[in-house]
């Protein structure tokens, strides 16, 4: 007999549950933690920027001022004008003078510009979809990760991402970065930076739908 | 207790350091969880549904499992299975060799120490790169995780100043925590990119769509597995979930009741290979879903404990694991949730001490988030540790002199009586100091004297 056949004959048969799944996540909206008031992208913010997630933010009118919002942030950081941008048409674009822009990213990368598909106000999340426009290291490798979001593409809640991906093919990596990466590993003390990002600013593009979806 | 478990818990117990560490961490995990679910009235109502999507799994395991493997083949992924630890490491270490690895990153997995992959790895000749930062400590020192959570848990800032001051190619100054974990991240960079092959576990398997879901702090898993050429997933079975918005409830009560933040700061779904065209990720993607005794337990009564996330917050509320730390325990997991499998994975002869080393103060059954009747389970080792004959000699036959008292009751309430009459000679302003036969008690602490007259004849005094 192989494993296989060995785990799942040491389980037995079991009816189909499709329904009952499908009632347990029914009790979902009665339960959630009270984090997304009547404007989702408000919401957003307040969490992104919060003690817990610690990220920074900025809001633009429209995606054409990301540029000089990302000059605006390594100016004050004394960061130079070089940046990884992620390979999206979307910032592809955009006019990036004054900057000098790269489509690789190094190991010990500064700064990179990633364009994050939606966000999450309940968690203060961004979601990345990886694929040929989306490299997963562009996340994980600089040290200052900057990242533009829509306020159109902010969603209420976790499960709502689940809502989003439902019926689309699947990417290699669906990854929800909650704030700079850290690290509480040595005496519990909170250290940035651990092998992820030290930083993470978020450049908010637009207006939002004003109330929050629901589901 | 054995000699041996009686040891490693006396040598703990004096280890003035460890206790430090130990209070150091567990303090701050209690402290911010319980900020966590003071902030959340739903919290009690999301217990229990993340406890009812646990049990529906479980109750449909057969179901998922095809359900998942269905899925993760679709995506592209190779599926394995492995009965026992051995069948996994085995699977692991051939992967391995066939993709031709010389180095292997790892992100932390309690499944992974389960089975023992980091010394199956060392035994197949690979180099291991440990890279969750605490792993990382407990690498170099050659040590064992002492936590599910924080795996150095036991190691003061000192300690792993020395280590890496001693190991890292570029240390620096390593003056504070913060530069300490610089000098792990410069040390670290190059071994992620040149691995040839990256393994991780998984938080949760997604049925409907064959997604493996990671959950860490420091952005390693995600570093392990996109750069090398391979990334391997070694999960256990119970590790299921219906649908991504099932996850999103149990991540909710993981994260918190782990470290009170509300989410980690990177979540993903990890589902197949690099797609063509996909700008980086690995070429081949392998699943190792081990048993491992998780089918026993579902025979054995002990179904309930696969709803453990593995969350830690069992160990930091337990006062025992609070006093001894993680390695006392002497297997891969420490605390309550350690000895209720620890006895399954390595045999209740050599470690019934564990589900009797516990005062049933019930604390960790309070703070689980999936609700599993930890004490309850341990009464059940209890129970079956008796009925096997395992404690020693003398605690059966004094036990079975009480019983054959107890179920005598003149002579119960005789003994009673001289019991109390004798050890009122020892008490001194109400307390016992020391006492024949009660070393092992007033070595440590005093006894409180007993009443003039029994239980029973102050009944009787009274007229009923």
């Amino acid at each position: 007999m192989s494993a296989r056949d060995a785990i799942f004959a040491a389980i037995g048969a079991d009816a189909h549950p499709a329904a009952t799944a499908a009632a347990l996540l029914a009790r979902v909206p009665g339960l959630r933690p009270d984090r997304v008031g009547n404007d989702a992208v408000e919401s957003f913010l307040a969490r992104l920027t919060g003690p817990s997630v610690a990220a920074t933010a900025a809001r633009v009118a429209s995606l054409a001022e990301v540029p000089a919002a990302v000059r605006d942030y390594l100016r004050v950081r004394g960061l130079g004008p070089r940046i990884a941008l992620q390979p999206a048409a979307a910032l592809r674009a955009l006019d990036w003078a004054g900057l000098e822009t790269h489509g690789g990213i190094a190991v010990d990368e500064a700064a990179s510009v990633c364009l994050a598909a939606y966000a999450v106000a309940e968690t203060g999340s961004l979601v990345f979809r990886s694929g040929a426009d989306m490299p997963v290291l562009f996340a994980f490798l600089p040290m200052h990760h900057i990242v533009v979001v829509e306020a159109a593409g902010v969603v209420a809640w976790l499960e709502d991402c689940a809502a989003r991906e439902a019926g689309r093919p699947a990417p290699r990596n669906l990854i929800l970065v909650t704030g700079p990466s850290g690290t509480t590993d040595i005496e519990g003390v909170l250290v940035r930076g651990a092998h992820g990002p030290g930083h993470l600013h978020v450049i908010l593009a637009g207006a939002g739908a004003g109330v929050a979806e629901s589901s | 207790m054995t000699a041996a478990f009686t040891a490693r818990t006396e040598q703990a117990i004096g280890d003035r350091t460890l206790k430090l560490a130990i209070d150091r961490t567990t303090g701050t995990a209690r402290a911010k969880r319980a900020a966590a679910v003071a902030d959340w009235p739903g919290f009690e109502q999301a217990r229990e549904l993340g406890r009812d999507i646990k049990d529906h799994v479980i109750a449909h395991l057969g179901h998922y499992l095809a359900e998942f493997e269905r899925n993760a083949i679709a995506s592209g992924a190779k599926v394995h299975w492995a009965r026992t630890a051995e069948e996994a490491c085995d699977i692991t270490i051939r992967l391995c060799r066939s993709a031709g690895a010389r180095s292997v990153t790892r992100a932390k997995s309690m499944l992974g120490e389960e089975i023992g992959l980091p010394h199956a790895l060392a035994a197949a000749g690979i180099e291991r790169v440990e890279t969750d930062l605490a792993e990382h400590v407990v690498q170099l020192a050659g040590d064992r995780p002492s936590h599910i959570v924080w795996p150095a848990l036991h190691k003061t800032r000192e300690q792993v100043r020395e280590m890496f001051a001693r190991e890292h190619a570029d240390p620096g100054p390593l003056d504070s925590v913060e530069a300490m974990v610089g000098s792990a991240r410069r040390q670290l960079r190059m071994k992620f990119m040149a691995a040839d092959v990256g393994i991780s576990g998984a938080n949760f398997l997604v049925a409907d769509s064959g997604a493996v879901c990671t959950v860490t702090n420091e952005g390693n898993a995600e570093l392990t597995t996109t750069p090398p050429r391979v990334h391997i997933v070694t999960a256990g079975i119970e590790k299921l979930v219906p649908s991504m918005a099932h996850a999103t409830v149990l991540l909710r009560l993981l994260v918190r009741s782990a470290t009170g933040a509300e989410l980690t700061q990177y979540t993903t779904f990890h589902c197949g290979p690099k797609r063509p065209g996909d700008a980086d990720g690995p070429d081949e993607f392998h699943i190792v879903l081990v048993d491992n005794g998780r089918t026993r337990m579902l025979r054995e009564g002990l179904a309930e404990m696969l709803r453990c996330l593995r969350c830690g917050a069992c160990l930091n509320h337990c006062v025992v694991y609070r006093q001894i730390g993680g390695h006392a325990y002497g297997g891969t997991y420490p605390g309550p949730m350690g000895a209720v499998l620890t006895p399954l994975l390595d045999g209740l002869p050599a470690t019934q001490d564990l589900p009797r080393a516990c005062t049933l103060n019930g604390q960790c059954a309070e703070v689980c988030p999936v609700k599993i009747p930890l004490p309850k389970l341990l009464r059940g080792w209890r129970d079956r540790s008796w009925r096997e004959g395992l404690p020693p000699r003398t605690e059966v036959f004094g036990i079975g002199v009480w019983r054959f008292v107890a179920a005598r009751p003149a002579l119960y309430r005789l003994a009673t009586r001289l019991a109390l009459r004798s050890m009122r000679l020892f008490a001194r302003g109400g307390w016992i100091r020391s006492m024949p036969f009660a070393r092992g008690w007033t070595a440590h602490r005093d006894f409180p004297g007993p009443a003039r007259r029994s239980f029973m004849e102050q009944i009787r005094g009274r007229g009923r």
